[in-house]
């Protein structure tokens, strides 16, 4: 008898939790579930607009033959490979010398550090083409301290317009991830440092031995979020070289390409598609090999 | 709780009267909603027609929406492919490079005009780029035509008449540009390499196209785009040119008057005159001459035209006035020449007075007169549907041209590009 009751009680639990999420359930499935298969078997047909056809692997060919492609892949990985370690390093350094209570004004350097990153994508790439301009800011205090004789060309020559990117997503997030570390600081007691400068260990070596190990699981966090946001490269590409990529497609990200492929050129939506799954598993792929190489090796 | 339950009747009895009351007046009224890009060309001439068209029937009016080109098409772009036509305009302006690419891409998504509109009386080349297979969409609007506008007090320090300009060759113009700098120290030209208009200049100025009439790529074996790159290589390294980045900076470098000379369409007038300080200091001359067979003196940048959505609730309206004030009105064309600077492609609104008036900010030239001279002459082209591609690839491979990569392999790698993406 209590058994049946406490079963019928617990099937009126049941039914009201699931239909308590069912909306929520229900919104997911529609707008997340849905679009994901529903782009995974668009990426099997190719067309022009809304004649699509079936094609199978056609599109997976397609990318090999690509050069544009092959193009925004190797400008996306060569973002990825040399901007993430320097912002990852940058903002350790900065957390470090920011957790320090004898520095002053701290709070001060700590909000304008983490400043850029609640300042609009777009705002701040149109600022960092202006200043950047061929007579812009950055060229004519170069050339007023005598770093450099005749102006950089930032946004058009192939090489330094790449840098340029690179400068303006490491101002954008170094902040960022220096709050990770900031937070992630205060939890380490800070007596392990007090013995370690008893024993005479010298800073460097208490920052590589004591704080890296430590804010390992964040720093791995950071790797990850960071390597998400490098690979869906946008808004500062668009923005900086008016949706085009240039010069000579020597900013152009995968990001922009499918941007390019479905709304600038004749519209390929199933094109577009694989080429939005080939983000999908590298960034897949990136963060496995992240948590491997991160692992736990001594347990 | 009791009041509530009598009173809700009434709400809903007010709520549905006043849905219908509305269902109503917006089947009295209409209104017809349009998305265009540039305030002080597209967008005003545009009010400027709905204008005339309330005067006649007032119970038609006009909701003229202001978008940047880029935001137009990608809006039109998202809006067709998502099927929901509640999105889309009832009139939509598409520039003549992209309208292939939408007429086949979504079938079906707009009105053919073939039946109402006459299309002997514009400009054959501007009804080519909206025709597919026996059917004709859309009304042709304004012409890209394209001239030499020049400082005429630059060159007359340089040495150079008015009588010096007319009939250039490119190798001509680069010698003059040389002269200019030496002696005024000012550059020939603004020039954006991420921004291959000059390209198509020329190349459209020898009849020729990145595609050919059956729309297959048209890259290796095409002597006017090879002639056009050797010209635009042949101006880089002659550095006659002043470096622009991105189209602001472009305006600026005539503007400014930092340069000497500008080739670009007829739509740029506007923007010339709107500097005062400049006003008699500009004349207008035939754009330079390729060295190859085929080549003429005219050619076409740009250029737009209004197309009905077949979706659109107030259709029939939408087309009526098109038809009435783009297809017919001779007085309105006087009116956006003279105010926008605006050569349409009806020719039948060529004979007007406006045509025939002297410019005072050019020194009284007839530069109207000129312009639709040169118009009658644009070689016509297919635009094809992969235009925007096209592009892309030349301006990717313009700095090789400029590290000195020969013209023939630069060819080549535009055309393993455009061939990977049309497909």
């Amino acid at each position: 008898m209590v058994h049946a009751r406490r079963g019928s009680i617990g099937r009126y639990y049941d039914v009201n939790g699931w239909l308590f999420v069912a909306p929520v359930l229900g919104l997911i499935g529609l707008f997340m579930i849905y679009p994901i298969f529903w782009s995974l078997w668009m990426s099997f047909q190719s067309g022009r607009g809304m004649m699509m056809k079936f094609v199978g692997f056609g599109n997976i060919v397609r990318l090999w033959n690509d050069p544009v492609f092959i193009k925004a892949l190797t400008n996306t990985m060569t973002y990825f490979v040399v901007q993430v370690p320097i912002m990852i390093l940058l903002a350790l350094i900065l957390a470090s010398i920011l957790n320090n209570p004898r520095l002053f004004g701290r709070g001060l350097f700590r909000t304008a550090i983490f400043l850029p990153c609640v300042t609009s994508l777009v705002a701040y790439s149109v600022l960092f083409k202006g200043m950047f301009a061929t007579d812009g800011v950055v060229n004519s205090t170069l050339q007023a301290i005598g770093i450099v004789s005749s102006p950089i060309p930032w946004l058009t020559h192939p090489f330094w317009a790449k840098a340029l990117v690179i400068i303006a997503i490491t101002w954008r997030w170094t902040g960022y991830n220096m709050i990770f570390y900031l937070a992630a600081l205060q939890n380490i007691d800070r007596s392990i440092y007090e013995v370690a400068r008893i024993d005479g260990v010298p800073a460097w070596a208490r920052f590589t031995h004591i704080t890296i190990p430590l804010l390992k699981p964040v720093i791995l966090f950071t790797t990850v979020i960071s390597t998400i946001g490098t690979v869906q490269l946008f808004d500062e590409v668009y923005n900086l070289t008016e949706g085009r990529g240039g010069p000579s497609n020597a900013t152009l990200t995968l990001s922009l390409y499918i941007y390019n492929l479905t709304f600038r050129f004749m519209p390929n939506f199933g094109y577009a598609a694989t080429v939005s799954y080939v983000i999908v598993v590298l960034v897949a792929l990136l963060a496995f090999f992240q948590f491997f190489a991160a692992r736990e090796r001594d347990k | 709780m009791d009041n509530l339950a009598r009173a809700l009747p009434r709400i809903a009895g007010l709520a549905l009267a006043s849905v219908s009351f509305l269902a109503v007046t917006a089947a009295q009224a209409k209104e017809i909603t349009i998305w265009c890009w540039d305030p002080n060309f597209n967008v005003a001439i545009m009010k400027e027609a709905g204008a005339r068209y309330t005067k006649t029937h007032p119970d038609v009016t006009f909701n003229v929406v202001d978008f940047a080109k880029t935001d137009v098409e990608q809006k039109l772009q998202t809006g067709l492919a998502s099927g929901t036509a509640d999105a889309l305009p009832d009139i939509v302006l598409i520039e003549d490079y992209g309208a292939q690419k939408y007429l086949q891409s979504f079938p079906g998504a707009f009105a053919p005009l073939s039946g109402t509109v006459d299309y002997s009386g514009f400009a054959p080349y501007k009804v080519q780029v909206m025709t597919v297979g026996d059917q004709v969409y859309g009304m042709p609007f304004d012409s890209g035509v394209t001239g030499l506008y020049y400082r005429k007090d630059y060159l007359e320090q340089a040495g150079f008449k008015p009588e010096d300009m007319q009939n250039l060759t490119w190798d001509r113009f680069i010698e003059i540009g040389q002269q200019v700098e030496e002696k005024t120290g000012k550059k020939m030209m603004g020039l954006d390499p991420n921004d291959a208009g000059l390209v198509r200049i020329i190349m459209q100025s020898a009849g020729q196209w990145y595609f050919d009439k059956d729309g297959k790529a048209n890259v290796t074996g095409n002597p006017a785009l090879k002639a056009a790159l050797e010209t635009v290589g042949k101006i880089m390294s002659a550095n006659v040119y002043k470096p622009a980045a991105g189209w602001s900076d472009w305006v600026g470098t005539f503007t400014s008057g930092d340069v000497a000379a500008v080739v670009t369409g007829v739509w740029i007038t506007g923007t010339v005159k709107a500097q005062p300080d400049q006003a008699g200091k500009w004349g207008v001359a035939p754009i330079p001459k390729l060295a190859i067979d085929g080549a003429t003196h005219a050619s076409n940048l740009g250029g737009s035209s209004w197309y009905v959505l077949e979706s659109s609730a107030e259709k029939a309206e939408a087309i009526d006035f098109l038809n009435e004030i783009y297809g017919k009105d001779i007085d309105f064309y006087q009116t956006i020449l003279q105010d926008r600077g605006a050569v349409g492609s009806l020719l039948a609104a060529r004979g007007g007075a406006a045509y025939e008036a002297a410019d005072p900010f050019f020194g009284g030239e007839k530069v109207w007169q000129s312009f639709s001279d040169w118009l009658a002459k644009v070689p016509s082209v297919n635009y094809g549907i992969f235009t925007n591609e096209a592009d892309t690839a030349v301006t990717a491979q313009l700095p090789a041209l400029t590290q000195g990569t020969p013209v023939d392999d630069v060819l080549k790698a535009i055309d393993a590009e455009v061939s990977a993406q049309i497909q």
